[in-house]
């Protein structure tokens, strides 16, 4: 028998039996409707995830940092440090920096609060984020000038329309010195410049940073030591192979991180995955449930059958044909399913992409504790469908509904046709 | 004449539970091509064991089953589902339509499993309505015909794939008596249009009154047999 013939034979039972086929079938939509959803919208909520990470972080570049705690702990790189990691293949640029918290800035009356401050080398540190750091006003200080400040866009306009401070102003950083005991020190800086938005970079915001001259901080902390080291290379593809110089540098001296952006993105790119694939594994749950639910009405359907089977087989139907033509029908539904549940799940995902996020935008902290930044908080995803998830969800919705369909039909397949055609 | 359907001793048991129901108990018969025979036995006589076995639907324990030459036993589910297609049909006590199709659909079935293409099969289908009376009832469900209607279009459906042999189980037996004459009637004429061989089970003694054949059968064996048109039984 054709293929064109079954098809049709399937389909004319399906309509005949409207409401079960309907009732069937919508356990697949269900099923394909979450699978979809919640595939799409992770697929979103990845891609605007890694767009704001990759906006955070500059792949051509390596940060050094003390081992153990991630931030926080005083560095102890030396100028020596620094020169044998200029030399290794790949790198361009490596420049110490020195990182304080809980720095209080004062300008007239007015104060700015708790703050980071970047102790650097200016004209080196430009170099290493020569896209990023963009002056509003202002310019770069003479390296020659030790007590000029640039300060961070957040700093200068906490709120619209208001300046913390004006151009050539002096500004008063106040520091606690980690000394016993405990010392706070004043001192006066000329102000060379402001930051327009700048962004965080790795677990820095440059928004809220004052940066000072290295010199003047290794002056006041009475060290020639730095905290951490930023290295730039010549492209992004030496990021391994001088990350693993640099701990190999420091092996059996010191114990050192080196934070290797395009490693920490694809980390966090797994981590993401997995995520998905976690929330498309529940949803499939649904589609099994609904795998269930076929097998369940087929059995029905072939008991129900029964007579119709034998008259069928007694007329000189293959026992393959009536397999196919239940199997068909449990085909049927799955395409059908499929084709109407994954408009609905995307569709699904766009409404819960708009509504869901926005709604957790207002309880989720704007601060990350661990690096300090203010990140715009996530107040809309758009849902993405790939043709791949298309194709896999037709697949999984036919697949389903053919695998839990094959018992029924190979039930009604080897029945016998003369207990079939007794069959009342 | 050649003979196109042969049994060579055919048994066949049943398990009801912890009985063992003998249902053939070793039929041997030749039917010759173009025949209508008769098999008359009162119930429980295996006569539709034998139609089923004869037709290919219930295996034998033993014996051998002979279709045009061909063992039908030897042959493979699949290969016996094409001798049922295209060399068996059948007529039910029951009719055994599809409730769900029309007369046309019901009868259009055997060609549509044989591949045959929808506007060939619907003008065969329509001849054939044609031949059993049914020219207009077309379009009719099968809950919107009569029994003797039904019987009509299942035999329709039997003769459609112009099988050699028509193995008819009952067929008058859920109709009254003069619907079950006509129907008697319009197989023994389409007998003798389409050389056919009819083989009839049936404990009705109007059918079997003008076969060529009658074989009795009792207990599982053809007890014995009667030749001669309309002469049989009077």
């Amino acid at each position: 028998m054709r293929r064109k013939h079954i098809l049709s034979m399937a389909w004319q039972n399906m309509k005949q039996r409207r409401f079960r086929t309907f009732l069937t079938t919508l356990g697949v939509v269900i099923g394909i409707t979450a699978i979809i959803g919640l595939a799409s919208l992770g697929e979103g909520f990845r891609v605007t995830i890694q767009q704001q990470m990759e906006q955070g972080f500059e792949l051509n570049l390596l940060t050094v940092l003390p081992g153990g705690l991630l931030t926080g702990v005083p560095g102890s790189f030396t100028d020596d440090d620094i020169q044998n990691i200029s030399k290794i293949e790949g790198v361009t640029l490596a420049t110490p920096l020195i990182q304080k918290s809980g720095v209080k800035l004062f300008s007239d009356d007015k104060t700015a609060s708790p703050l980071v401050m970047l102790a650097v080398n200016f004209t080196e540190f430009w170099q290493i984020y020569p896209d990023r750091l963009i002056f509003e006003w202002g310019s770069l200080p003479q390296s020659t000038r030790n007590d000029t400040t640039v300060i961070g866009y957040n700093i200068q306009n906490p709120i619209e329309g208001w300046a913390f401070a004006n151009a050539g102003q002096n500004l008063t950083i106040q520091t606690t010195l980690e000394r016993r005991p405990l010392r706070v020190e004043n001192r006066t800086f000329n102000l060379a410049g402001t930051l327009s938005k700048s962004g965080a970079a790795g677990f820095i915001n440059f928004d809220d940073a004052v940066f000072i001259p290295i010199d003047t901080a290794q002056r006041l902390y009475n060290t020639t030591n730095s905290d951490m080291i930023f290295v730039r290379l010549a492209d992004p593809s030496f990021s391994d192979s001088v990350a693993k110089a640099i701990e190999k540098r420091f092996e059996g001296q010191e114990d050192v991180r080196v934070l290797v952006p395009a490693a920490f993105l694809a980390q966090v790119d797994a981590i993401l995955n997995m995520l998905q694939i976690f929330l498309t594994g529940i949803a499939s749950i649904a589609l099994l449930v609904a795998g269930l639910g076929i097998m369940n009405i087929m059995t029905v359907s072939v008991m129900e059958r029964t007579r119709e089977i034998g008259i069928l087989k007694a007329i000189g139907a293959r026992s393959r044909t009536i397999l196919t033509m239940f199997l068909t029908e449990a085909a049927l539904i799955g395409i059908l399913g499929g084709l109407v549940g994954i408009p609905l799940g995307y569709g699904l995902a766009q409404v819960m992409g708009r509504f869901l996020f926005r709604f957790s935008a207002g309880i989720m902290p704007r601060r990350s504790l661990i690096t300090g930044t203010t990140t715009r908080p996530l107040s809309e995803v758009s849902p993405i469908l790939s043709p791949e998830w298309i194709i896999i969800a037709i697949i999984f919705a036919v697949g389903v509904s053919v695998i839990f369909g094959w018992y029924p039909a190979r039930k009604a397949a080897k029945l016998d046709p003369v207990k079939a055609l007794r069959y009342e | 004449m050649t003979s196109v359907l042969e049994t060579r001793n055919v048994k066949r048991t049943y398990q009801m539970g912890n009985l063992t129901v003998s249902a053939l108990r070793g039929v041997s018969l030749e039917i010759e091509e173009g025949d209508f025979v008769a098999i008359l036995g009162p119930s429980g006589s295996g006569k539709s064991t034998l139609l089923h076995v004869l037709g290919g639907l219930d295996r034998p324990d033993e014996g051998e089953v002979l279709i045009d030459g061909t063992s039908l036993y030897t042959l493979n589910d699949n290969k016996r589902a094409d001798v049922r297609l295209r060399k068996i049909g059948f007529v039910f006590q029951f009719f055994n339509l599809l409730p769900r199709l029309t007369a046309l659909r019901n009868v259009e079935l055997p060609l549509t499993l044989a591949d045959v293409n929808e506007q060939e099969s619907v003008k065969k289908a329509k001849e054939m309505l044609e031949i059993v009376g049914l020219g207009d009832r077309v379009t009719h469900r099968p809950t919107e015909l009569s029994g003797g209607e039904q019987q009509r279009v299942a035999i329709a459906r039997a003769l459609i794939n112009d099988p050699k042999i028509v193995l008819a189980d009952e067929p008058t037996g859920n109709l009254d008596t003069s619907t079950g004459g006509e129907i008697v009637r319009l197989m023994q004429r389409l007998n003798k249009e389409k050389e056919q061989t009819f083989v009839v089970v049936t404990h009705d003694l109007d059918v079997a009154e003008n076969a060529d054949r009658i074989l009795f059968l009792k207990d599982g064996i053809i007890q014995g047999e009667k030749k001669g048109v309309g002469d049989a039984l009077h």
